[in-house]
């Protein structure tokens, strides 16, 4: 062996790196944002439901749970959250089986139909629900001539499950296509009956999928403000009884109160979902799926007919909110009008859009146009904001969660992840209480509402870019070191093209979210903000449904432009393996 | 002297972990230098602490005379081949090579003309405007190879380079990187678990072993005078015994073989190795007479194995199994067969004796 003497060569000292020095001072931004834009104003939430002054109290608490309107919020919520995850669960079980596990025709229609959902806002639930069996709806009014109407509990367990319906789905579907099926054909060879098969070997090999899907659509249900809001009739849940408080009685500190509460399932769900879920993608086996044995024909009519259910339901929500805004007066005079898309003077304007029009529109076209129209406008650009904004931030901290993992990057990933926990409409609440300060100048303005999309869909986000990251092999970007190349143009030349999928379709994700969101916005819009999501709930709120309609279809007529812009460009259906969480 | 690499004490700890293990090694300039050893000896983390992507725990890693360890890796101007060929996959062929270059801001006609030129190297003219999905295994190796070499770096560092290719690929190939590196005179740093490999294009091997250098010499050296019963038995394939040694006799079991080593250890417990080549084969009264009798033991073939131009017996001794390789020609010569009984000749000087201490356990 050749043992060399100490050399008396000189040392290199160490410049420091600028790889090291741009990791931390991303790092360092997307922590002070998260911290600043998310945990900040939670903080203000809390204090200012356990103090009074500067004295801890558990007055509001008292008043909360002594007041029996109020508390019963908290029940009305627990019971609606409860049925919704229950009944969403099993038929999103069966109907996932049927896509998974038998040979029955139509499985892509099948898919497309249970996403869409995912383009509306939660509302256009409520709102087909409404025009179907409300006071006024084509069945109970006009077909059935009953007293019955849908209004309440009822409502919103039947909306919600429509609503919930595909970001259950997409759990189950990814479960039940990757726990192997040659566990069920050993079974069945070993002469155990179909039934059996499935209570003994199916379900148990799917129970974490099944429990993860639960907990997102208890997660989802009772932080959703879209639904109750307009169905929800009397029967106060949480997140309506916190816009009561703080909207309809200035009660912030009780609004506080009941958001403090709210967080506590919410969160407890959110953690058991993630929990869940990183259990159940730990039992998922890399192995090809074996081919699907053809389905006897008994099992393949039961299952297209079962999977026709939700899909007719879905369809018929769309196609009611689509012909609602195009007919006279529902349900009684069906011709045709477009009279609902010339709305009602909302009052508000957008930057750009209203002077461009109102400088060569003149009267009725310029107020319709320049003015009635300027939330749609102002929602698209928000959106476009979001998506851009929102998916290059998320691309930014998976990267550096996944691929630089700096000292302290378990901090980032925790907060990353954790908006997915808080309660959009807890957020915004939040965000009043934090921001609506005179010397923070974005409060009140566009950026307000951009940034706060961006938080509360932030997890998602993330969460897609680190699986993508995970598959760019580490050696690729060593070699371009290697080479010679900075930091910058590492990630410019060579991660960025391999990621540029998951970024779009988070672009595509952060649009959807901003185009359709209700709950994290509704405390941030003003005279002078508004949103067309939002213009949905105060035309409900004004007994303008048809005009509510209108502005719902407007808004799905986007993201599908949207989303065909994305397939045109990437080649790929964006809407695959994505779901919203908050 | 040229631009020598020097590791000088060089150590890498992960957590409790000794990966690598205060290493010493001078590698010259033009040199071809092989890193062999089982997995998990540590060779790659050896050659990423060279190439920067790793810190130092201790020691130094020193180039052309200066201490590099602090130095960033795209400072450092070596080349590294990945065996997963790290291809940019959204790049074409062309594209890759260039990177290299472009990042340095090289001119753009001279960038084309070196891609022209590293594209001759390997015999890829016409691929150029692929992408590496379209090639096979052994040509996106050969394009990693030249991509790293397109900048012209200080060193080469190829870390089992080929081993995801087939066996017949593998040896094509390494044929290839041993005539550019002798055409373009670089030092190479060559890691591969496979002796074979290793002894073949090497100019010299090192032997790893636990995060240790073993042994350090030129392939023939490694082969012919393994410096340990660990190295005798990784490279290349030997027979062990074990035995205690008085002057030069070494008594093994009721047996007692006649050794022609001098040098230590000369007494006490001992492991004898002897190449499989070493060992002659006889038919039963055949044996020529001019042959020390205590060398002379007999057995039965048990397996027979065709390798090519050699046969490998599998050869059934009192119960224990030993390997020896004869040339075909001799094999059909002595008429050999299955189930045979035979004589086996162990030449006194084909013995190699290791002291006992250095690995337990074989047999
Ligand atoms: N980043 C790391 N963290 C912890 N242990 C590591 C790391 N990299 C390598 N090791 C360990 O160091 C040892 C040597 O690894 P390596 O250099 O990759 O071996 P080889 O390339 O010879 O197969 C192994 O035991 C491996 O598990
Ligand atoms: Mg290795």
């Amino acid at each position: 062996m050749s043992r060399t003497e100490t050399t008396q060569g000189l040392t290199i000292s160490a410049p420091i790196s600028s790889d090291r020095w741009l990791t931390g001072v991303t790092m360092g931004f997307l922590l002070a944002v998260l911290i600043f834009f998310m945990l900040y104003p939670v903080y203000d939430i809390c204090k200012l439901s356990f103090f009074r002054g500067e004295k801890l109290t558990l007055e509001n608490y008292i008043s909360y749970f002594t007041n029996p309107r109020m508390f019963r919020s908290l029940t009305n919520s627990l019971i609606v959250s409860g049925a919704t995850t229950v009944i969403t669960t099993i038929l999103a079980f069966f109907f996932a089986y049927g896509l998974t596990r038998t040979t029955i025709p139509g499985k892509g229609i099948f898919y497309t139909i249970s996403t869409l959902p995912l383009i509306a806002p939660s509302i256009i639930q409520g709102l087909a629900l409404i025009l179907l069996f409300g006071k006024n709806g084509l069945f109970t009014r006009y077909l059935l001539h009953t007293d019955w109407n849908i209004y309440g509990a009822t409502g919103i367990i039947v909306a919600e499950c429509l609503y919930c319906f595909p970001n259950a789905l997409f759990i189950l579907y990814t479960t039940l296509s990757a726990v192997d099926t040659r566990l069920d054909e050993a079974a069945q060879s070993l002469g155990a009956s179909a039934l059996k098969t499935f209570y003994k070997v199916t379900l148990p090999s799917a129970k974490y999928g099944i429990a993860s899907a639960a907990a997102l659509v208890f997660n989802l249900t009772i932080t959703d403000f879209g639904v109750p809001v307009v169905i929800g009739g009397n029967y106060n849940v949480l997140a309506t009884e916190i816009y009561q408080q703080v909207i309809g009685m200035q009660r912030f500190n009780l609004g506080a109160t009941i958001s403090v509460i709210l967080l506590i399932p919410s969160v407890a769900a959110f953690l058991l979902n993630y929990y869940l879920t990183k259990k159940s993608y730990a039992l998922i086996s890399g192995q090809a799926r074996p081919f699907l044995q053809p389905s006897r024909p008994f099992k393949k009519w039961a299952f297209t007919i079962y999977c026709w259910i939700p899909c007719t339901f879905i369809l018929i929500v769309f196609a009611t909110v689509f012909l609602g805004s195009f007919v006279k007066v529902w349900p009684y005079d069906f011709s045709l009008t477009l009279k609902h898309y010339n709305f009602p003077s909302l009052g508000g304007v957008a930057p750009l859009w209203t002077k461009f029009w109102a400088s060569f529109l003149k009267g009725e076209w310029q107020a319709i146009i320049a003015y009635k129209y300027a939330p749609i406008w102002n929602s698209l650009w928000i959106s476009i904001f979001v998506a851009v904004g929102g998916a290059c931030l998320t691309l930014l901290a998976g990267y550096i969660v996944e691929k630089k993992k700096p000292k302290g990057e378990q901090v980032l990933y925790t907060l990353s992840v954790l908006p997915a926990a808080i309660p959009g409409i807890v957020m915004g609440l939040g965000y009043i209480l934090a921001f609506n300060k005179p010397y923070f100048f974005i409060y009140g303005t566009f950026w307000i509402v951009i940034i706060n999309i961006i938080i509360c869909n932030f997890t998602l986000g993330v969460l897609s870019s680190i699986a993508n990251l995970k598959q760019i092999d580490k050696s690729i970007e060593e070699a371009a070191v290697s080479l010679g190349a900075n930091p910058i143009t590492t990630f410019a030349r060579v991660v960025f093209p391999l990621t540029k999928t998951a970024f779009f379709s988070n672009m595509t994700f952060f649009f959807m979210r901003a185009m359709t969101t209700i709950s994290a916005v509704i405390f941030l819009v003003s005279a002078k903000v508004k949103l067309a999501a939002i213009e949905i709930v105060f035309l409900d709120i004004d007994g303008r449904t048809a005009s509510a309609n209108a502005m719902c279809t407007i808004i799905i007529l986007i993201v599908v432009g949207m989303l065909v812009a994305m397939r045109l460009i990437t080649g790929r259906t964006a809407l695959k393996g994505m779901s919203a969480t908050t | 002297m040229g631009r020598n690499l020097r590791l000088e004490n060089l150590t890498k700890k992960f957590g409790t972990l000794t990966a690598v293990d205060h290493v010493d090694l001078e590698i010259e300039e033009g040199e071809f230098i092989c890193f062999l050893g089982p997995s998990g000896c540590g060779k790659t983390t050896v050659l990423r602490m060279i190439t920067g992507f790793e810190t130092v725990t201790e020691g130094k890693v020193i180039f052309d005379g200066r201490v590099i360890n602090n130095l960033i890796p795209q400072k450092r101007e070596f080349g590294i081949v990945f065996q997963s060929y790290a291809l940019f996959p959204n790049m074409t062929v062309e594209e890759n090579i260039a990177f290299g270059l472009k990042v340095r801001k090289m001119p753009k006609k001279e960038v084309a003309e070196r891609v022209d030129q590293m594209l001759d190297l390997i015999g890829l003219r016409d691929w150029r405007k692929l992408y590496p999905a379209q090639l096979s295994g052994g040509q996106q190796q050969r394009v990693a190879l030249v991509r790293a070499l397109a900048p012209n770096p200080q060193v080469l560092l190829l870390d089992e380079p080929l081993s995801a290719l087939d066996a017949k690929i593998r040896v094509r190939l390494r044929a290839e990187v041993k005539r550019l590196q002798q055409e373009l005179k670089k030092t190479m740093i060559y890691v591969t678990h496979d002796q074979e490999e290793a002894l073949s294009i090497a100019d010299r091997v090192v032997v790893m072993e636990a995060g240790q250098f073993r042994q350090v010499g030129k392939p023939i050296e490694i082969y012919q005078c393994p410096n340990s019963s660990f190295v005798a038995d990784f490279v290349g394939t030997s027979n062990f015994f074990k035995g205690s040694r008085y002057e030069d006799r070494v008594k093994t079991g009721k047996r007692e073989f006649k050794i022609s080593q001098s040098g230590p250890p000369t007494e006490g417990e001992v492991f004898l190795a002897i190449r499989p080549e070493k060992i002659e084969v006889f038919k039963e009264g055949t044996l020529p007479s001019a042959l020390e009798p205590s060398n002379v033991i007999s057995g039965k073939i048990d397996v027979v194995t065709f390798l090519g131009a050699a046969v490998r017996l599998t050869i059934n001794i009192d119960g224990e199994e030993l390997i020896s390789d004869i040339i075909e020609k001799e094999f059909a010569q002595r008429q050999l067969k299955q189930g045979e009984k035979v004589l086996l000749y162990f030449p006194p000087e084909a013995f190699i004796v290791y002291p006992m201490t250095q690995r337990e356990g074989i047999s």
